[in-house]
């Protein structure tokens, strides 16, 4: 898994997009991949499966949970949500993220 | 959570681990399935985009391996949360439940408890007669309690008590074992003058302390130098608690004297804390077995001493097994140094039955002596009594059962609803079930506190022997107070989980409350049925007891037990000559008689159940009297007779005449006249006592029988009486006849008497009740306790029985109010309802009085004089039932019998 390894940096930040996805509602797994990839234009090219993995480890520490459901075309899917602990999560994190960019960009600025 | 219109749900979260696998496969054949697609629509070749989806997923393998990780570790941790929350669940709605009820809790509550209490209290009695070896015994399994058997007279003697000589034999003549020590638990006077007490007292031999591995707390034990015959040393060890009380645990107590009996004796060191030696009872003071041995033997006639005849059979011995020796052989071992100590003996003693006859065997027993050959009557009773209580809780049980059902059938309706609404049927068990194991937890709390409060009261007044412990601090009762509790909430739970899992639902809701609920509960009735027969046993129980206690009681002892005490004078060190010690008593005679509140006294030897006397005797033309069975020796004043309230039948008792040089009379009792002389009269007939070259005793007078040595038939009653004048003037106390209880007047007897006693010497007066009492304990015991579990188990039942009719009863009001409004009278309404309450009763005595009579065969060897299927109690046992159950069932019919028909009918 070379691009995950490019992509430690980045294992918060992939809780952190699946969070903030599931902010526009419940989404099944194909959904959540198909809007990080359209959001993020690619640029991030996150391997699908290292999605899932996150999306089921944020499910089994509680901030997101999932039930089953029928898809658009009526095919058994796997829905999920966030739960409250995963908002707050999306929260805390999202600022922490924002401070933390600010800061790296101010200091390539001044450069 | 938002409503989403994308999607509905239908399927439940993932459970079981094979549940995950394909949870997690199918959420990942989505996605490739959705991938494809996206991607065929962009113009890709199916295989293309299968390709290019892959891709894009990276290591498919290693992500379903870590998902399915995930998930099921998430599952797991589900599955806990959920069980707990459940069970969380169901304890907030059983004890809301409970709170709801407590008239009904508290009932079952009490049931409970007496059930699970009176089986703790057994328990805890059982287990320490039966199940503790000695405290701080190592490895007790190897250790034996030694026990003899010789036949004598056609008849097997087992026993544990052998003289010194013997416990020497065995010693010297057996390699079975590594360690053999000899004991005598008695009470001496300790310490002196008015501080002094009667304490227990240990004697044992040296080698005691080795096979206990026991360490000194302070100082140091006696060795084996310092126990050997003729007479062991002047030394003592102080039992810790005995230290702790007395000398306040101080270490400078070595060295001190005490006052022991009659010696003195020099504390060399502390036993450690707890050590109880073979005791039951702590001792206070360890002493050499040969120091013990030789003061007895300075009070004997002379003759050979202790360590050299085998006159006195006093002790005790227990032996720790060489490893690998078993049992059988160690049993083996000691009988062949019987066999040779038996024959020693018998070089001795000339007249001992010879060893072919006798048979000489030694036994080596558990050395817990009530699991030995030898157990107490007690033991036997407390045994039964454990079988009583199990039956109690099996009572209390069905009962508690019963009215849990009652419950469940009133709750049918909303039972019915919650398995309508998707409860599964497992979670209603678990719910129902939570509530009888909670209310059995109750219940066992109940009865840990009746097992402390109620097993005190018994063990104090029923079973005195055995020591008070705390019920509490106990892990064995309380482990044992556990499983009983569980296993009443199992059993108190099923029925009405039987009830609930097989409920229609269907005819159920459709039903109304009152429409097709009324039909007979089978099982109720099969309770019921059932708590009667148990009933009927415990009672039939308790009848056959009280009968016994009654015929112990009633039995002719041929003296008065409660006007009379004995006064048994305690030299302690005072040294008297012969003659001074015949004025002595004779002084304190002389000083009883003179005592406002004493009618009449006496001199005596012997005392019934505690001091006995036989000597041989010896009639011309008949060979061996003594073959004829045990004459029993009374020595007495003239007065004897009045005092102990013996009759004389014929002939006359002795009088003052009857002095020492005058021709020497004796009175003999109606069965020995009727044995030896066999209708010819015995009054004028010469006896010789002792040998047969003594001179003639005439036989002047003829008394009644007396229980001498047991209270049952086996004592013949066959004693002789001497006057004391013509025999031992110089030994022996006082028989005192008091003018009201004797009880009450013990302590102005001993005050009195004690005046006269010269230096240490003191006076005991017991009355003779004390003495004679305990030979009743065993059926007082099983009279006291039957009668009282009896007793609940009938009240149980009886309200178990009054509860199922008027539940039934209730039921019915619709049905009795139609046969009220068609015409029938309130006599006709009563009898429906009585005649089914009593047809229980007689189907449970029916089965009652089968099992007792086939439970009769084992009971009958500790009931006295009664037969085991005596008709009288049946038939009042029968009878009494049946009497509760009408009176249980008249109520409700009564109620029944006032409905208002218009109200019933027009209700629901």
């Amino acid at each position: 898994m070379a691009a995950a390894n490019d992509l430690d940096l980045l294992k918060g930040t992939l809780d952190l997009l699946i969070l903030k996805a599931l902010t526009w509602g419940p989404m099944h797994g194909y959904a959540l991949v198909r809007w990080v990839s359209q959001t993020t234009d690619d640029d991030l090219q996150i391997e699908e499966g290292a999605l899932y993995t996150s999306l089921h480890r944020l499910e089994n520490r509680g901030f997101v949970r999932s039930e089953w459901g029928l898809s658009e075309n009526n095919r058994k899917a796997k829905f999920y949500q966030h739960t409250a602990l995963g908002r707050r999560q999306l929260r805390s994190q999202e600022a922490l993220w924002t401070r933390y960019a600010r800061a790296v960009f101010k200091v390539l600025q001044t450069s | 959570m938002t409503a989403n219109p994308r999607y509905r749900r239908f399927f439940r979260i993932d459970r079981g681990d094979a549940d995950v696998e394909v949870g997690v496969d199918e959420e990942l054949r989505f996605h490739f399935d959705m991938t494809v697609r996206d991607l065929m629509a962009k113009g890709m070749s199916p295989d293309d985009a299968r390709r290019e989806a892959e891709r894009r997923f990276g290591d498919v393998q290693h992500t379903r391996e870590s998902l399915t990780s995930l998930d099921r570790e998430r599952a797991g941790r589900e599955r806990r949360t959920e069980w707990f929350g459940n069970a969380a669940q169901d304890i907030r709605y059983a004890a809301r439940g409970l709170r709801k009820k407590p008239g009904f809790t508290l009932a079952v509550v009490l049931t409970l408890g007496l059930g699970i209490g009176a089986n703790a209290t057994m328990f805890g009695i059982v287990d320490q007669l039966l199940f503790r070896p000695p405290a701080q015994l190592p490895d007790p399994g190897a250790v034996n309690r030694i026990y003899l058997s010789r036949r004598d007279d056609g008849k097997d003697f087992t026993g544990s008590s052998m003289q010194y000589r013997r416990y020497e034999d065995l010693t010297n003549w057996t390699t079975s074992f590594s360690e053999t020590a000899a004991f005598w638990n008695t009470k001496f006077a300790v310490g002196s003058g008015d501080a002094s007490r009667e304490m227990v007292v240990e004697a044992a031999s040296a080698s005691l302390w080795r096979l206990f591995g026991a360490k000194p707390v302070i100082g140091r034990f006696f060795a084996n130098d310092e126990d050997r015959a003729p007479e062991g040393a002047p030394v003592a060890v102080l039992g810790y608690g005995f230290w702790q009380s007395k000398y306040g645990g101080r270490q400078d107590v070595l060295g001190a004297q005490l006052h022991l009996g009659r010696s003195e004796l020099t504390i060399i060191g502390v036993a450690p804390k707890g050590f109880l030696g073979t005791s039951a009872t702590p001792p206070a003071v360890f002493v050499p077995i040969t120091r013990i041995a030789a003061e007895i033997d300075a009070g004997n006639r002379p003759g050979k001493r202790y360590f050299e005849s085998y006159n006195m059979s006093w002790l005790e011995m227990i032996a720790r097994r060489k490893p690998g020796v078993s049992v059988k052989a160690a049993s083996a071992d000691l009988t062949n140094a019987y066999l040779r100590s038996y024959a020693a003996h018998r070089a001795m003693s000339p007249s001992l039955t010879p060893a072919e006859i006798a048979n000489p065997r030694g036994i080596a027993a558990s050395v817990v002596k009530e699991r030995g050959p030898r157990p107490g009557q007690d033991t036997k009773v407390a045994t039964w009594l454990v079988g009583v209580a199990a039956i109690v809780l099996i009572i209390a049980c069905a009962n508690v059962g019963n009215l849990l059902l009652a419950r469940a059938l009133r709750r049918r309706r909303e039972i019915a609803v919650r398995l309508a609404l998707g409860i599964s049927r497992g979670r209603l068990l678990a719910q129902l079930l939570t509530e009888s194991v909670l209310l059995a937890m109750l219940g066992g709390v109940a009865g840990m506190m009746i097992a402390q409060w109620g097993g005190g009261i018994l063990r104090a007044s029923l079973l005195p022997k055995i020591e008070q412990t705390n019920s509490f601090g106990d892990p064995r009762i309380l482990a044992f107070t556990a499983v009983a509790t569980l296993v009443a909430g199992l059993l108190t739970g099923i029925a009405p989980a039987l009830q609930a899992g097989r409920s229609d639902l269907a005819a159920t809701l459709k039903a109304g409350a009152r429409e097709g609920t009324y039909s007979r509960s089978p099982l109720r009735t099969g309770l019921l049925v059932m708590q009667g027969a148990l009933s009927v046993v415990l009672l039939v129980g308790a009848g056959l007891f009280v009968r016994s206690l009654h015929n112990v009681k009633s039995v002719r002892l041929g003296y008065d037990v409660g006007k009379v005490l004995y006064v048994n004078p305690e030299m302690r060190g005072a040294k008297l000559a012969k003659p001074e010690k015949a004025q002595l008593r004779n002084r304190l005679l002389d000083a009883a008689r003179g005592l406002r509140e004493v009618a009449q006294a006496s001199r005596t030897i012997t005392v019934p159940f505690y001091m006995t006397m036989e000597d041989d005797i010896f009639v011309t033309g008949i060979d061996s009297v003594n073959k004829l069975g045990d004459f029993t020796e009374q020595v007495g004043s003239p007065e004897y007779f009045e005092t102990m309230g013996t009759r004389i039948i014929r002939g006359r008792p002795f009088a003052a005449a009857d002095r020492d040089g005058a021709p020497r009379v004796m009175v003999v009792s109606q069965s020995m006249a009727k044995v030896i002389w066999k209708g010819r009269d015995a009054i004028g007939q010469c006896v010789r006592i002792g040998a047969d070259t003594m001179p003639c005793t005439t036989v002047i007078g003829i008394s009644e029988d007396i229980k001498h040595g047991s209270l049952g038939a086996d004592d013949q009653g066959l004693n002789y009486y001497l006057p004391i004048d013509q025999t031992g003037q110089d030994q022996g106390g006082l028989f005192v006849r008091t003018r009201g209880s004797a009880v009450a007047q013990t302590e102005i007897v001993r005050r009195s008497l004690q005046k006269l006693m010269p230096g240490d010497s003191y006076v005991n007066v017991t009355p003779l009740d004390e003495i004679v009492n305990p030979e009743m304990r065993p059926w007082q015991l099983g009279a006291t306790m039957f009668a009282v579990f009896g007793g609940l188990a009938l009240l149980v039942a009886a309200v178990g029985l009054y509860s199922v009719i008027a539940y039934n009863v209730a039921q019915r009001m619709h049905e009795m109010g139609v046969r009220v409004a068609l015409g029938a009278q309130t006599r006709d309404v009563v009898r429906i309802v009585v005649v089914e309450g009593v047809r229980v009763a007689v189907v449970a005595v029916v089965i009652g009085v089968g099992v007792s009579l086939l439970a009769g065969r084992w009971v009958a060897p500790l009931l006295f004089e009664t037969s085991a299927r005596d008709p009288l109690v049946y038939a009042g046992v029968g009878s009494l039932l049946i009497i509760i159950a009408l009176a249980a069932s008249l109520v409700p019919g009564i109620r029944a019998a006032r409905v208002d028909p218009s109200v019933a009918l027009r209700a629901d």
